[in-house]
């Protein structure tokens, strides 16, 4: 990943895990897939940033964790959201909408 | 919960962390098998794309709270190896921070106890005493009243809820064949409630008790009853024989309900015929005030009551008086004590000043020799805020070290003054122990400094030059700043420990002053004892003769005994106040005199000369002739330079004698020198003695001088009285000399003991100040002392240069110590005796002691840079 897409990413690493937790546990190397396929490959999340991602999230009480039996039969580490992680979610895309509606208003119109 | 759970799961959360990441490697080594790689391939792209797994874990670990519990934990670890590697440093930050901490809260839980919070009673802020001041002589006053009088009061004003009174008398409880001399009060109804204090045992006096012809009882102090009854319950319900009547105990008064001073109490009130219409009986009051009313209110209210009342008894009524109303503490802390106090809670507030100061200097200091550890350190990278972490660290170790062993040193100081604490000077009801609020206050000025002056060093790192600093190291002058701020620190404690010393210094020559009185007569092998008589069968002179005219001789036959006395006070104090008129001569103003009553040998007991005339006869005691002894003073201010032998002398103060005389005239036959007779430290006042024989009364005493140890006889004199009249008993028996050294020189001592031992820890840690700024600076100019020396320097003149430089704050430090003190002087005054507070003596001491001391201790360090090889200094880098 580029040195811009690392820095793009930083800000709104955070929002997109909630997000993608927010539909279901889900064990960290599945986050990164489904980041990585939704987005069609362009983020690309290193685990370097992913993994201190989630505890820092775990530990802020927005994600709790779970050791449950994968579909293979191995133990991994799921991540669910909370009730405060949720209200946190909605807040931060919330903020990303605004942000992202002032950007375009602003691109659009000085043309 | 689970937050703290992992504190002690430790490996069980790293395991957690490796199997999450081993989990998520293999899936994507099983991602990439499955989409067509061979295995090995498979394994190392996986791999390479993971990255350094210990750093990322090692990220993931910071996310965690107890992260930072680790990293306090390291840093703690590592700020207790520093220190233990500076020992010297921190033994001496830790102990001047514990004595600051220790001292000061040791000194002002004994204030807060003694004078704020005496007491267990109900409500006590409240409690007042009443005091009939003598507008006219502004040292006199009456604090008990007739019984007649507490009841108007509690009639007429408006301003008391409640009042209660009590009436002091001497107990002799007759047990088989000896007697014990008991401190009895007789109470009024309602006093046990107005306390508000349940007993120990039994039940408090009730008012069926006072009904007349109600079955006598009593209650029991704790403290007697524990020490002197062996704490023996079964003694409830008993009978005890107590002046010849026998008295229930029905009650144990609560461990520290001590009204009065008082072993038993009795009821006694205005049913009592006995009681009602004796006007000589006098009661101390205790009145709870209303709690919107002022003391000042009150005072002026009762004024206005006690005018009428003095229409009633002119006898008991001095010309211009007023009733002063004061807190009950008042009455039972000396106001001298009160002060003293006072002024030992500021001298140990200039002591944690000193302790603080000295802290704050020592870190200074050790902060500027690492200035180019930091330097090193924050040029390797180190975050100004892990700097501050760690120096945080350091002075958490100091700050821990120090409240620990200054709550220990507080708690042996509230042991130790308690232990040694004069009597009479605080309420026996009090109970001093550690105050929590004040000891949370030193800690937190305390840590506070340490904090503060701790973090000096990671300012300075962040803020200067780090190229600067590291050339700096060594090279002489650098730091003028914070130099400066040290040299203040320093001089600030000089100033700070010269206040210390010079009081200590007034203190000294105040108690060596009082040592010193000429006192007029001997107190040493002299037996005093009060012997309290019962008023009913002795009650005029004749009966008071018959018991101690046999009594004198009795004792007189005690083998080593000399002389023996009988006498109505007690040296140094003479005998009831009261008005006198000599014979032609007329004033304006009122003349006063002491009157004693005494025997014949009375003189001859203390040692004090005759100067003119003769003394009374045993004859003349016997038969109970009008003659009158003075001393000089009487003789000089009232009969000027006329010879008074032979002139007469009226006494027509209603106090001098107990019981009414027809004739007040009595024929000077002697003069005496002057002795003291109102304590060492107030002046000589006119005085006089009569044959006690005059007049009847019951509070008597006596003094026998032996060739022994007046304490060896004890026992003799009391089997002599027992002998005399088996219901009679003799309290306090004393060495005379003993009496005076705990009413005259206790005090004083202690005093002396608190301010000197605070001035010791003072001068101590303004030494240690004063040397380890001079070493620091000296250490730091090794470079340049040992280029003047190449350069051809002699020793003397680096020795001159670094005492130069220690002169200079030592100096302003005392001089502003010394504008200080003489600032201070007045508070000062009040507690020193027969020494001004500008003592020069004093003063010069102290200053030639503080130079003194500030040069040895700069000297010891300058000594030690002139053995420097200036070659070695010249490489020293």
């Amino acid at each position: 990943m580029g040195q811009e897409k690392a820095e793009f990413l930083k800000g709104t690493l955070d929002m997109l895990i909630l997000k993608i937790v927010a539909a279901g546990p889900i064990h960290g190397y599945a986050i990164s897939h489904r980041i990585q396929q939704i987005s069609r490959d362009f983020f690309q999340i290193p685990q370097g940033s992913l993994y201190p991602a989630l505890h820092r999230l775990e530990e802020r009480g927005w994600l709790t964790a779970e050791w449950k039996d994968t579909e293979t039969g191995r133990e991994a580490k799921f991540y669910k959201l909370t009730r405060m992680g949720r209200k946190q979610l909605e807040t931060e895309v919330l903020n990303w909408e605004q942000l992202t509606n002032a950007v375009s208003l602003i691109l659009r119109t000085v043309e | 919960m689970r937050r703290l759970r992992r504190l002690w799961q430790k490996p069980l959360v790293e395991r957690q962390l490796d199997s999450e990441l081993k989990f998520h490697l293999e899936k994507q080594i099983a991602d990439y098998v499955s989409s067509g790689l061979p295995p090995e391939e498979a394994r190392r792209r996986a791999s390479l794309e993971f990255g350094g797994v210990e750093r990322f874990k090692e990220e993931c670990r910071e996310a965690r709270w107890e992260h930072h519990l680790d990293i306090i934990v390291q840093d703690f670890r590592f700020a207790v190896r520093g220190l233990a590697k500076d020992r010297r440093f921190a033994f001496i930050a830790i102990l001047a921070l514990a004595l600051g901490i220790g001292a000061s809260t040791a000194i002002f839980s004994v204030v807060y106890n003694a004078l704020f919070q005496p007491f267990v009673y109900k409500d006590s802020a409240h409690l007042v005493v009443l005091r009939l001041r003598d507008l006219d002589q502004p040292d006199y006053w009456r604090g008990v009243f007739t019984l007649g009088e507490f009841q108007e009061f509690q009639k007429q004003n408006q301003l008391f809820d409640s009042a209660v009174a009590n009436l002091q008398d001497d107990m002799v409880y007759a047990v088989g064949d000896s007697n014990m001399e008991l401190a009895g009060n007789y109470v009024t109804p309602g006093c046990f409630e107005f306390y508000g204090v349940a007993p120990f045992l039994g039940r408090w006096l009730e008012p069926a008790d006072y009904q007349p012809g109600a079955a006598p009882v009593f209650v029991m102090r704790y403290a007697t009853w524990f020490e002197k009854f062996g704490a023996d319950s079964a003694l409830l319900g008993k009978p005890f024989s107590l002046n010849a009547v026998s008295r229930t105990l029905v009650g144990i008064a609560a461990p520290r309900f001590v009204w009065g001073g008082a072993d038993l109490w009795m009821p006694r009130g205005p049913e009592d015929p006995k009681v009602i219409r004796n006007e000589r009986q006098f009661w101390g009051i205790v009145a709870r005030i209303k709690s919107n009313v002022s003391l000042q209110e009150a005072g002026a209210n009762l004024t206005v009551i006690a005018q009428q009342l003095s229409a009633i008894y002119p006898n008991q009524y001095p010309k211009r008086f007023a009733v002063e109303v004061l807190p009950f503490v008042y009455a039972v802390v000396p106001p001298r004590f009160r002060e003293a106090l006072y002024v030992f809670s500021a001298a140990v507030g200039l002591l944690l000043l000193i302790g603080c100061g000295n802290v704050a200097n020592l870190l200074l200091a050790r902060a500027a020799t690492r200035e180019r550890e930091f330097a090193v350190r924050s040029a390797l990278g180190a975050s100004r805020f892990r700097l501050i972490r760690q120096l945080l660290a350091e002075s958490f170790a100091l700050a821990l070290g120090g409240a620990l062993l200054g709550i220990f040193f507080a708690w042996a100081g509230v042991k130790t003054i308690t232990a040694v604490i004069p009597h009479f000077t605080i309420a026996s009801e009090t109970v001093i122990e550690m105050n929590g609020a004040v000891l949370l206050f030193a800690l937190v000025v305390g840590i506070c400094t340490v904090f503060i002056f701790g973090l000096v060093p990671a300012l300075q790192a962040s803020r200067c030059d780090l190229n600067e600093s590291l050339r700096e190291t060594g090279k002489g002058g650098g730091g003028t700043g914070r130099g400066g701020l040290r040299n203040a620190v320093i001089m600030l404690e000089v100033a700070l420990s010269l206040i210390l010393l010079v009081t200590a210094g007034l203190f000294m020559r105040s108690f060596i002053a009082l040592q010193h009185v000429r006192l007029g007569l001997r107190t040493d092998h002299v037996l005093s004892a009060r012997v309290p008589l019962p008023v009913e069968r002795y009650k005029s002179g004749d009966q008071l003769n018959s018991f101690f005219r046999p009594l004198l001789t009795r004792l007189k036959s005690i083998p080593g005994v000399v002389y023996v006395a009988e006498s109505s006070t007690l040296p140094p104090y003479g005998g009831i106040r009261g008005e006198v008129e000599v014979s032609g001569k007329s004033h304006q103003e009122k003349w006063y005199s002491l009157l004693q009553l005494c025997s014949e040998d009375y003189f001859s007991v203390l040692r004090i000369p005759l100067v003119e005339g003769r003394n009374f006869t045993e004859d003349e005691v016997n038969d109970k002739r009008q003659v009158v002894v003075i001393n000089q003073t009487f003789q000089r201010r009232y009969f000027g330079k006329d010879n008074p032998i032979g002139q007469k002398i009226q006494f027509n103060g209603e106090q001098h004698f107990p019981q009414e005389i027809k004739d007040k005239w009595f024929e000077v036959i002697g003069i005496v020198a002057d002795a003291r007779n109102r304590g060492l430290q107030e002046p000589i006042d006119p005085e006089t003695w009569v044959p006690y024989t005059v007049t009847g009364s019951a509070m008597r005493g006596i003094l026998v001088r032996t060739t022994n140890n007046p304490a060896t006889i004890v026992k003799a004199v009391a089997k002599e009285i027992w002998a005399t009249d088996p219901s009679v008993a003799m309290a306090e028996p004393y060495p005379l000399d003993q009496f005076l050294d705990v009413f005259t020189f206790a005090q004083p001592r202690f005093g002396l003991w608190i301010v000197g031992i605070f001035a010791g820890i003072g001068l101590a840690l303004v030494t240690i100040g004063v040397y380890s700024v001079i070493a620091y600076s000296t250490a730091r100019r090794t470079h340049e002392i040992g280029l003047r020396m190449a350069l051809g320097a002699a020793k003397d003149d680096v020795i001159k240069m670094v005492l130069r430089q220690g002169l200079r704050f030592i100096a302003a430090g005392i001089a502003t110590g010394l504008a200080a003190s003489l600032g201070l002087s007045r508070i000062i005054a009040g507690q020193i005796w027969g020494v001004s507070a500008y003592d020069p003596l004093t003063l010069a001491a102290v200053v030639a002691l503080l130079t003194i001391i500030g040069m040895l201790a700069c000297w010891v360090p300058a000594r030690r840079a002139t053995r420097i090889d200036p070659m070695t200094a010249l490489r020293y880098e």
